[in-house]
């Protein structure tokens, strides 16, 4: 091995790295806000007493569980313009396919934790005399949501590396700057490892902060 | 005959010296255990909960790490503390045996398979001659119709049992119980008991932690107190569950004779 | 707009070796992933340091990075760790099995916790040896709990395996792939290629279900 490493031509371009990370986080971002709402909203569908929501429902979360992402993203920048003869920029369908996959996520996410609210809590909260709707907003939706937090945390993340897929629709987000970066200055090594590490920056905090979550939550649990 | 308790007994089979214990966080547990029990004995130790009792036990089995003391075996010793470090002569613990609060089958094996693993593994046995003996074993307690079982299929008070017959297998020269029951709902309690009768009517040499009192006067020789790491007294069960001689225990015992009875 | 799937019959052959290909990289990378998840799994629960910070940074690293990268980085450096220029289908398989490596060392890690502590205290009461112990109560019981999450992580190494099209590995994403953009068909070549997806992964997550609920029962959790 006498490879001469020559990371200083990658600190030189780092603007184009900050700029890929740029839209990378703020696709990642904004599909997390969507999929937070949508993930509840499926969930509901999915835990819907009608069959007739709850199959259409289950069908759609469990296609997109059991097909790779880069073919959901394929077929959402190939076919949905076409289908829908809709077209939009490639940063919106970026967001709109991130959101879509991560919200079947965080649907099952979300339908665990419904279902994880203690029986008695719910019991106690009839007790009490609250409404339906009520026991909903105070009692399951609170408790639900403290549990499925580390979850859409994990998501979250999940999200953002998956954000990288969109450089093979060009997408001009972080992976794509660092396959740019790394045909331009032939430092394909030395690129790439610099973008995993931005990648390993960002998701780490945010996966030490679930460990520390769910490590208080067992804690608290004894 | 003197009337100092220790005295009375010749030859010890186990001796605890001036064991000392705390975990990493938190107050000791052991605060100077001494101990010396004879063959025949039938030891029951009672007192509050955090008193040291299943610390105590599992200081015997050589489970647990102690900060100082010494514990010996039939004349052998077996838990020794060098520099920080205890040592735990193996050799000599297979001679005791132990059953535990929690249910502690092996879950991937079934009865059988729990009970000769270790006469298989530990003593070389043939698992033939291995399975023989479980099987007159697991008949002598009620259990042959239960040997190809697999612990999720046995009630709470089964399970105990075959983890006595189990620890049994190793042919124990003392038996250790660790509150055995206080898991089962109260209709089982009775079965396991009945095993653990059955053995102090073989003379098999036992300590056993428990909260049932009425279990403790029929089954003991002799009752410890157990609180704050110390045992507080010591004696005949007629008097150390009748008639305690300090406040502490004559408080503990009032109350959960009122309570548990 | 007019659809025609029937066409997607003269793609058959093709599409059925690209599918080919995904499984062979699923299994192989299985196979070699697990191996390497189970020696981090007992490296990060090994009371030595030496063996348990790089396994945790070896987990950290895989696990907090997107797959795409890996492979990326695996390809480029691969020809300089060797010396010579592997076939892809190799850089495909070492990126992958690293992967692979550090997902299902988090099952083995999840299914080694979960034995409780008294499995350890009952077997020392009973005087086994350490190697028995490990033996013979706790591997067996940590791979039960362990195969339902393992088969579930193999759904997932399945469908991330559709990365390698990316690295020029005709696999069945980069088949169809190809076909779609050479025939400018896209709404019929890869609906049929997710379909196929699904038609695999599906199945196997209810057997993972079912399994799951067997050995709930089984070990009575």
């Amino acid at each position: 091995m006498n490879y001469v490493y020559d990371f200083a031509s990658v600190f030189r371009n780092a603007d184009t790295l900050i700029d890929g990370l740029s839209l990378s986080l703020e696709i990642a971002a904004a599909a997390n806000l969507i999929a937070v709402f949508g993930g509840f909203v499926i969930a509901l569908l999915l835990l819907s007493p009608s069959r007739l929501i709850r199959l259409p429902a289950t069908l759609f979360v469990e296609f997109f569980r059991c097909t790779p992402f880069l073919v959901q993203i394929f077929w959402f920048f190939y076919c949905v313009p076409m289908l829908l003869d809709v077209y939009l920029s490639s940063r919106a369908l970026g967001i709109l396919a991130l959101s879509l996959i991560l919200s079947t996520f965080n649907a099952e996410a979300f339908r665990g934790a419904v279902q994880a609210v203690p029986r008695d809590q719910i019991d106690a909260g009839i007790a009490l005399g609250l409404s339906p709707f009520q026991r909903v907003a105070h009692i399951i939706f609170p408790t639900a949501l403290r549990l499925v937090i580390p979850v859409l945390l994990t998501n979250g993340i999940l999200a953002f590396q998956t954000s990288s897929l969109l450089s093979l629709v060009a997408v001009e987000e972080l992976m794509f700057s660092g396959k740019m970066l790394s045909a331009k200055i032939y430092r394909p090594i030395e690129t790439f490892t610099v973008v995993a590490l931005i990648y390993l920056v960002v998701s780490l905090p945010v996966s030490q902060w679930v460990g520390w979550l769910e490590r208080r939550r067992v804690r608290a649990e004894r | 005959m003197s009337n100092s308790f220790k005295s009375a007994r010749p030859d010890p089979l186990l001796r605890i010296d001036a064991v000392y214990k705390s975990y990493a966080k938190g107050a000791p547990v052991l605060r100077g255990i001494d101990l010396e029990m004879a063959a025949g004995e039938r030891v029951v130790v009672i007192g509050p909960s955090g008193g040291g009792k299943s610390t105590l036990l599992r200081v015997v089995m050589g489970l647990e790490q102690i900060d100082d003391g010494a514990i010996t075996f039939a004349g052998a010793s077996y838990v020794t503390v060098t520099g920080r470090r205890t040592r735990i002569d193996a050799r000599v613990r297979r001679s005791i045996g132990m059953v535990f609060q929690n249910y502690t089958l092996f879950l991937h094996l079934n009865v059988v398979g729990n009970l000769i693993l270790a006469p298989c593994k530990v003593n070389g046995e043939s698992r033939k001659t291995a399975t023989a003996r479980a099987l007159t074993l697991l008949d002598r307690f009620g259990l042959a119709e239960k040997a190809d079982a697999y612990p999720s299929q046995l009630s709470g008070g089964q399970k105990q049992r075959v983890a006595i017959v189990r620890a049994l297998m190793l042919d124990p020269a003392l038996m250790l119980f660790d509150e055995v029951t206080s898991a089962l709902d109260p209709e089982l309690v009775a079965e396991v008991e009945q095993v653990i009768l059955q053995l102090a009517g073989q003379n098999l040499p036992m300590i056993i932690v428990t909260h049932d009192m009425w279990f403790a006067r029929r089954i003991a020789s002799r009752v410890l107190f157990c609180a704050e790491g110390r045992i507080i007294e010591d004696g005949p069960p007629e008097q150390v569950l009748g008639s305690p001689r300090t406040e502490r225990a004559r408080d503990f015992v009032h109350r959960v004779f009122h309570i548990g009875g | 707009m007019d659809f025609n799937f029937g066409l997607i019959w003269k793609f058959a052959v093709p599409l059925a070796q690209g599918l080919g290909t995904s499984i062979l990289l699923s299994l192989i990378c299985m196979a070699l992933g697990s191996l390497l998840g189970l020696a981090l799994a007992l490296a990060r629960s090994s009371p030595s340091r030496l063996l348990r910070l790089p396994a945790v940074a070896f987990v950290e690293l895989f696990r907090g990075t997107p797959v795409l990268i890996q492979l990326f980085w695996v390809f480029f450096c691969l020809p300089l760790v060797l010396g010579f220029e592997p076939a892809s289908f190799t850089s495909g398989v070492v990126a992958l099995s690293l992967f692979t490596g550090a997902v299902t060392s988090e099952t083995f890690r999840a299914a080694l916790r979960s034995i409780g502590s008294e499995q350890r205290d009952a077997s020392v009461a009973l005087g086994l040896s350490r190697w028995t112990r490990m033996r013979y109560v706790i591997l067996p019981q940590m791979a039960l709990r362990a195969t339902p999450v393992l088969l579930s992580n193999s759904i997932t190494l399945f469908k991330e395996t559709a990365l390698v099209a990316a690295v020029g590995i005709s696999d069945l994403m980069s088949v169809g792939e190809n076909i779609s953009n050479s025939i400018g068909r896209p709404v019929e070549i890869l609906t049929t290629v997710a379909v196929v997806y699904f038609v695999i992964a599906f199945p196997f997550t209810r057997i993972v279900t079912l399994l799951e609920k067997r050995l709930l029962r089984k070990l009575a959790l």
